[in-house]
């Protein structure tokens, strides 16, 4: 737990050191202001309000105060609060990366265990290079290609946005025209992130199936089923848990370059937006969250493992 | 009767020597692995046979095929790569090429198994309760709180204590010993009728693998089980098995009573085996006969004598054809040797040589090269970002030692007591937590690293300690260079001289360590430990990971060097035959203490200490008719090294221990006779 600990401090200390470090005038980066258009008396006013007059300890004191009271300061393109953005896409973006996650894990170790048992088989052979390059696909490309085919050419699902604007659809047309806007995002991503867990789920099953006690239980007469499903399947899955934690972190990470194919409102977009706009703050604040994401979500893992693994419970 | 002549109506059990009819009949089994580079032809028409509660002991070295024949029984090869011919019976009924739905209902029903690995077969996310259960769900579907309720009875059968609290362990919270005794629980659940037993005691210390063997003998009668016994250990053959087989290379070269075998055997093969392994029930020789070469690999259909190539007495007809099996004596007594008649005897077959000048008895104290003091090693525990400072792994808790030119000082103990990080200590690979080491008079430096040229040391896994992407010429010349102590053209000459010395051709420097096989390896780790001209070589287990015919060119080898060079040397290991030929002195280790320290010839012939006397009781003696009844078997395992025993760390397993104060009273490691020190309360020096 303590490392936990340990990355936050140095996350936010890192975000707080940053802009004040940078060459240039850290009160753009911090206050978010044109600092060129504004008179002393205004900057000076500026200064003292965002506290970039006080000492450096204290400054440090006052960020983890707003970062406690979820204060992230202000975006300097809107001049919104930031939380607020935060706020409004994060609910789209957990859509789009829950869903996505579910369909490559799904798929993902399905199709690794079937590998695995037939490991040599020409089944196995074809499976392995046809997701070895899907891994290879860029992204960006693959976003684009559906939203030529199924927006564009067909038709038959709408090419941007979260929901149809100005529609004020109620009841299921609601859910439905929310449903139809996350299918191609939530198709790209979980086509990007099937290979990882494929492979992970693959190696681990082959790794497993080698082991001494699968040879154990078919000496002791088990089945095939019962191999599969009593032995192999949960040591198998303990590692394949980890990556999935991890991947799961990282995907907010991995959203800004589909979100912005398919302007999906998420906070990839958010981060497309303030980095084409230099909109520091909020640049910041988005590494914050997807920082905490990834440590959720590895704290998640280092909690679930030991469910699964008997060997990793401390006494 | 095993031979391939004798052939019997399909169907029919043929008769074993009870007369019942046999359980188990293997008929020209052959088994090749068909690998993308090669075919490796792991058996090569073997035929055998078990009868009900017989026990029949499969021994042969590593690769020799007594896995993969065992393996074809239970229908557990992997295939492919594995192709399986022949024929194989139970109870009359054939198993090769049943349909997997059939052959199920035999495995763990009639016939279980218990490979070698204990933790690594046992399944690390289940309960043991749950995996003996297991087979009882599978073939009696019982429920699971019966499976339950009988699996703490098993377990309580083989030994476990409060079973029915350990029925819902882990196996990772078990010792190496109490998951054998879980994994023949197992085994059991059914009642089976035949019992594989591979090498199940090749991972465990010698006092457990005691307890193990005496566990399967009493199931064996009590649960009529023909056990099948695969070995390469034919001190423990002689303990339990009524017939034998030996293999080599895919085949068996000789067959028939144990009692034949080890008293009238008509092989040269089984002769050299016998012969090569140092026992504690003979004289110490001052070498020890050896088989030339190494085991070979078959990839290729066997058309010769497969031993031809290491064998004394190959000649004329040898190489013609593949010998078969044939009677050479009473009660199925047959060899695959043509020449079997011109054996004679087997010291003449397989001579122990002459030593290159060693002598032994000569009482000259030598002076003391290593000398340490009090020495204590310990290892935090480590728990989460924290190390506990309380609690420790005193895995060497007090150790003093003199090590003396030109002798050597053996180590013995069982696994976890400290032997290995004492040697790492010696050569300055772990740093002591108290005490002293001195080489020469002069302390130790951990820094100048100058006594790493005076001290060498040589592992148990010679290809581990190796960096395999090294020629083997850089690999010896690694400590010359280290210590400057060659220019490049001189280290070449040292290089072919030292791969000389130890009897490897001079002009190998140029390949892999891995185109070298286990024993070549470790000759090439005994050059480079040598090249620096050491004063004193730490050897942690130098043949334990060899195959029994070469362990024995590994140890001459060893007592060639010293007595040529005069180097002191520090032998560490678990086996306490070998300990005893190679040592001057012999050292017991408990729990990071010596216990008893003495000449070698006292400790052996009138060991003092009661652990050393258990130590050797549970040392199995290759004699078939030697009486095992009389002694005392050590009861459970080592306690942890992080919390050792108070008083006397030996009282909780020790026999004879006196109630209120051997568990308060620490004794003290005495001098008893001059040069011989224990520490026991019942143990008293001289008075006065
Ligand atoms: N799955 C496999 N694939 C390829 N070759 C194999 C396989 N299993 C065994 N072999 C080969 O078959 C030969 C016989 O192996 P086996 O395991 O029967 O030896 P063993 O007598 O049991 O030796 P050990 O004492 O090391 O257990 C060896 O050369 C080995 O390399
Ligand atoms: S057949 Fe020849 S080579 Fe083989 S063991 Fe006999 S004498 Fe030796
Ligand atoms: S001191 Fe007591 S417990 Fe220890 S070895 Fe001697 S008799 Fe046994
Ligand atoms: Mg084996």
């Amino acid at each position: 737990m303590a490392q936990y600990g340990v990355v936050v401090v140095v996350a936010v200390t890192l975000n707080f050191l940053l802009p004040r470090l940078m060459p240039g005038n850290p009160l753009a980066l911090i206050a978010g202001v044109d600092v060129g258009m504004l008179t002393p008396d205004q900057r000076a006013e500026i200064v003292a309000r965002v506290g970039l007059d006080a000492p450096l300890w204290q400054q440090y004191l006052r960020y983890w105060g707003d970062i406690f009271t979820g204060d992230f300061g202000f975006s300097f393109r809107s001049s919104r609060p930031i939380v607020d953005m935060i706020w409004e896409r994060l609910p789209w973006t957990l859509l789009i990366t829950g869903l996505s996650l579910l369909v490559s894990a799904v798929v993902g170790v399905l199709l690794g265990a079937i590998s695995a048992w037939r490991r040599g088989t020409k089944g196995d052979l074809g499976m392995l290079s046809g997701m070895i390059s899907i891994e290879s696909l860029p992204s960006f490309w693959l976003g684009m290609v559906l939203v030529s085919l199924f927006a564009v050419q067909w038709g038959l699902l709408p090419s941007f946005g979260a929901v149809t604007p100005a529609s004020d659809l109620e009841g299921w047309a609601h859910v439905w025209d929310i449903i139809s806007h996350a299918i191609l995002p939530v198709t790209a991503l979980s086509i990007v992130g099937t290979p990882g867990v494929y492979m992970t789920m693959r190696y681990s099953m082959l790794e497993t199936l080698g082991e001494d006690y699968i040879r154990t239980a078919r000496a002791k007469g088990a089945g095939e089923r019962r191999v599969l499903f009593g032995h192999v399947a949960r040591n198998t899955i303990a590692p394949v848990i980890t990556v999935l934690a991890i991947r799961l972190g990282f995907a907010f990470g991995g959203t800004v370059i589909i979100e912005t194919v398919f302007s999906y409102p998420g906070l990839g977009r958010l981060v497309f937006e303030a980095v084409a706009g230099r909109d520091y703050p909020v640049m910041q604040a988005a590494f914050l969250v997807f920082t905490a994401a990834i440590l959720v979500a590895n704290l998640a893992a280092d909690l679930l493992y030991p469910l699964i693994d008997p060997r990793s419970r401390t006494s | 009767m095993t031979t391939r002549t004798a052939v019997a109506g399909r169907g029919y059990p043929r008769e074993g020597a009870s007369g019942e009819p046999n359980l188990l009949e293997i008929e020209n089994l052959m088994v090749r692995f068909e690998l993308p580079a090669e075919t490796v032809r792991a058996v090569s028409g073997v035929s055998l046979s078990v009868a009900p509660s017989e026990t029949f002991a499969l021994v042969g070295e590593s690769g020799s095929g007594k896995s993969v024949s065992m393996l074809s029984v239970m229908g557990l090869l992997p295939s492919p790569p594995a192709v399986v011919s022949g024929s194989i019976r139970l109870e009359g009924r054939e198993v090769l090429g049943m349909p997997g739905r059939l052959l199920r209902r035999f495995r763990g029903r009639d016939v279980a198994m218990v490979f070698q690995e204990p933790m690594s077969s046992l399944n690390p996310v289940h309960r043991v309760g749950r995996q003996i259960g297991e087979s009882l769900r599978i073939h009696r579907g019982v429920a699971r709180s019966e499976a339950r309720r009988q699996a703490i009875h098993l377990l309580d059968r083989v030994g476990i204590p409060s079973a029915s609290i350990r029925v819902d362990d882990y196996p990772h919270e078990f010792s190496g010993g109490m998951r054998q005794r879980a994994m023949i629980a197992m085994a059991l659940a059914c009642d089976p009728k035949l019992l594989i037993a591979d090498e199940p005691t090749t991972a465990l210390d010698v006092t457990v693998q005691a307890q193990i063997v005496d566990l399967v003998r009493e199931l064996q009668a009590e649960y009529r089980l023909a056990v099948v016994w695969i070995t390469h250990d034919l001190g423990v053959v002689a303990e339990i098995a009524d017939r034998v087989a030996v293999m080599y290379a895919g085949r068996i070269l000789e067959t028939g009573q144990a009692s034949d075998l080890y008293r009238a055997t008509r092989h040269p093969y089984t002769s050299g085996l016998l012969r090569s392994i140092p026992r504690l029930d003979r004289s110490v020789t001052t070498r020890l006969a050896e088989i030339p070469g190494a085991p070979v690999r078959v990839v290729s259909e066997l058309a010769a004598c497969p031993f031809d190539d290491r064998c004394p007495l190959a000649a004329d007809g040898c190489q013609d054809a593949l010998p078969e099996l044939e009677a050479v004596g009473p009660e199925g007594h047959s060899s695959a040797c043509i020449h079997h008649h011109e054996m004679g005897s087997a010291s003449s077959l397989w001579p122990e040589g002459t030593a290159a000048g060693r002598q032994d008895s000569e009482e000259q104290p030598g002076d003391v090269v290593v000398s340490i003091r009090d020495l204590r090693v310990h290892f935090p525990i480590i728990r989460g970002m924290r190390e506990s400072r309380k609690r420790a792994i005193r895995a060497v808790d007090g150790v003093s030692l003199d090590v003396v030119r030109g002798k050597t000082l053996g180590i013995v103990g069982e696994s976890g007591c400290g032997k290995t990080t004492l040697g790492r200590a010696m050569v300055a690979l772990v740093r002591p937590t108290g005490g002293t080491i001195e080489i020469n008079g002069e302390p130790i430096n951990h820094r100048s690293g100058r006594h790493r040229k005076v001290v060498q040391m040589i592992f148990q896994d010679p290809f581990s300690a190796m960096n395999p992407g090294m020629r083997v010429s850089d690999v010896i010349a690694e400590p010359l260079r280290i210590h400057r102590l060659a220019d490049a053209g001189t280290a070449r000459e040292r290089v072919s001289e030292l791969l000389t010395q130890v009897g490897l051709p001079p002009d190998s420097g140029g390949r892999y360590p891995h185109e070298f096989s286990g024993g070549q390896r470790q000759r090439i780790a005994v050059a480079r430990a040598l090249a620096a001209d050491p004063e004193v070589v730490v050897c942690d287990e130098p043949v334990s990971s060899l195959d029994v015919s070469v362990q024995a060119q590994v140890i001459n080898l060893l007592a060639d060097l010293q007595a040529r060079t005069g180097m002191a040397m520090v032998f560490i290991a678990h086996d306490l035959a070998v300990v005893r030929h190679v040592s001057h002195e012999v050292g017991v280790m408990y729990l990071g203490e010596i216990v008893e320290k003495a000449p070698r010839d006292q400790l052996y012939e009138d060991p003092l200490h009661p652990y050393t006397k258990a130590l050797l009781e549970a040392v199995p003696v290759p004699e078939p008719d030697y009486d095992a009844s009389q002694r005392t078997r050590l009861v459970g395992d080592v306690p942890s090294p992080a919390d050792p025993p108070a008083g006397c760390r030996f009282h909780t397993r020790c026999p004879v221990a006196v109630e209120g104060l051997c568990s308060t009273v620490k004794p003290a490691l005495e001098e008893v006779t001059p040069g011989r020190w224990v520490s026991c309360h019942l143990v008293s020096p001289p008075a006065g």
